[in-house]
């Protein structure tokens, strides 16, 4: 099965062409950078497309039948439309497949399924790199709101704490929200 | 607490009615939680609202009827309660080319543009933003009358269209169909020009419509009829010229567009032509089918299939509208 992979994301790509080969009858071809997905089909002739949903060619792939007489392949959309779970966990991790060859969908799908497992981890360690980044802005936020109260009203670090958080229950709000305006009103001064 | 309904839309000055229905508290003000999804391209759309990412879309007309015909994959359950705008797609030409062509491109001219076409080497790549788009159907229709073949005299390649002016701009295409602000963008940007706007081709047409997946809205009636009245609330709004700048902050705001070019081809700009919102809104069943018919032209749709009904299994102004 020859699959052709288009992940601009190249830490990414590198793990699925490992998890993907793993798999002996597959050959994973990777686009090449500026190459136009549509080109690269007409060049390889592969029989699924891996494609990352944010990728802007991914949509000339839709049309390819359609659009150009230059490539005889059909080219059907999914390669599993009877697992509508697998279909929903393949958009939510951003990957997309389409099948441009003879290859059935149930030879697919196992070469899919890793395709899938590797976005969604990736994802997952995205989300988790900006809320550690959120997490660590807000610590600094608390931080200077905190040398802020110290300063001008002479408390102690506990205090100062006890300042935030009553401030925060009392207004339903969240001690960085509460934090932020004590910085923003010590800038503006 | 309700659940959000997540709502899909494009970098495109045509979502106005959205982002202007968020800031106004228009969402709010009919009871409904809306968490506005920015998405790169329109294949993300239908596939969002295909597989349940989505729960409805602001989408190009013919595309939503195509993902229900099942023309991209499966067929889509799908939705249409109302119109969102008419007109605001612009044919650009790179400005490297423009020099090249008879000018004004009248039926007149066509001749000349047609004997400079095929004495191309190579068809020119144009780009429009989707197969199954409003853009692909009229260029294609407008080629059509000029005596051009879209399928043999041009080579038309499909680009997202937050991508077409870098496109353009790279030399890799030589000209675009696409909605506002990209025409605007690529003048002001001096890599193309504008030749002519899509309202031209075929006046007062329907461009985009409000999508919903068929599942959530049967599942939601309340806040898709919310939604309905929402938009079209804020469709009226965005009909005032006097509001034009004001919508144009926003969606530099929101949709990260350019604030000074987006103007042009809102109400009481100067652009080539002007989007309307609120005549959108009620749904004309002759319009649905007369897309139909271009793509049963282009041979993308089968002659078995009932275009009437179609039209009429995703139109659904049955829902309480105002």
């Amino acid at each position: 099965m020859k699959i052709l992979l288009a992940d601009d994301d190249a830490d990414r790509a590198r793990y699925l062409v490992r998890a993907l080969t793993r798999d002996q009858s597959a050959e994973v071809i990777c686009t090449t950078p500026g190459e136009m997905l549509a080109d690269a089909v007409a060049a390889h002739r592969p029989d699924v497309v891996v494609v990352d949903m944010t990728r802007p060619d991914r949509d000339a792939l839709e049309g390819v039948r359609q659009l150009s007489s230059r490539m005889p392949h059909p080219v059907v959309m999914f390669v599993d439309e009877d697992d509508p779970d697998f279909m929903q966990a393949a958009i939510d991790a951003g990957v997309s497949s389409y099948n441009v060859g003879s290859v059935t969908p149930a030879e697919m799908k196992p070469v899919l399924r890793a395709a899938v497992a590797l976005f969604r981890r990736y994802q997952q360690t995205h989300v988790k790199l900006a809320e550690a980044e959120i997490r660590l802005k807000e610590r600094d936020l608390v931080d200077r709101a905190k040398a802020i109260l110290i300063r001008r009203r002479k408390f102690s670090e506990p205090e100062a704490y006890h300042w935030l958080r009553r401030e925060a229950m009392s207004s339903g709000k969240r001690i960085p929200d509460v934090a932020l305006s004590v910085v923003q009103a010590q800038e503006s001064e | 607490m309700p659940c959000s309904l997540r709502l899909g839309v494009l970098r495109l000055t045509d979502s106005a009615p959205v982002v202007l229905a968020e800031s106004e508290g228009l969402f709010a003000a009919e009871g409904v939680e809306v968490a506005i999804q920015v998405e790169p391209s329109w294949a993300n759309i239908a596939d969002k609202l295909r597989w349940g990412a989505l729960d409805a879309a602001v989408m190009p007309l013919p595309l939503a009827l195509a993902a229900a015909a099942g023309l991209r994959g499966p067929a889509t359950r799908l939705i249409v309660p109302m119109g969102i705008s008419r007109g605001g797609n612009a044919v650009v030409v790179s400005s490297t080319l423009v020099t090249c062509l008879p000018e004004p491109l009248t039926p007149a001219a066509a001749p000349a543009f047609r004997a400079w076409l095929r004495d191309q080497t190579v068809p020119p790549r144009v780009a429009v933003v989707h197969l199954f788009s409003t853009h692909n159907l009229l260029l294609r229709y407008w080629l059509g009358s000029v005596g051009v073949d879209p399928d043999r005299d041009l080579e038309i390649v499909v680009i997202p269209p937050e991508r077409v002016v870098a496109e353009l701009t790279a030399g890799r295409i030589a000209g675009f169909c696409a909605g506002a602000p990209w025409g605007d963008v690529a003048e002001a940007t001096g890599s193309g020009r504008i030749l002519l706007g899509s309202s031209s081709i075929r006046p007062r047409h329907t461009e985009k419509c409000l999508a919903l997946a068929g599942d959530w809205a049967a599942d939601h009636p309340g806040p898709a009829a919310a939604l309905s009245h929402a938009l079209q609330a804020a469709q009226r709004l965005c009909d005032q010229p006097e509001r034009s700048p004001a919508v144009a902050a926003l969606l530099a705001r929101r949709l990260d567009l350019p604030e000074e070019v987006t103007p042009a081809a809102l109400p009481g700009g100067n652009g080539i032509e002007q989007i309307a919102f609120a005549a959108a809104a009620p749904l004309d069943p002759a319009e649905g089918l007369w897309f139909l018919r271009e793509m049963r032209r282009w041979r993308w749709l089968g002659v078995d299939r009932d275009l009437e009904q179609l039209v009429a299994d995703v139109y659904r102004s049955h829902l309480p509208l105002i």
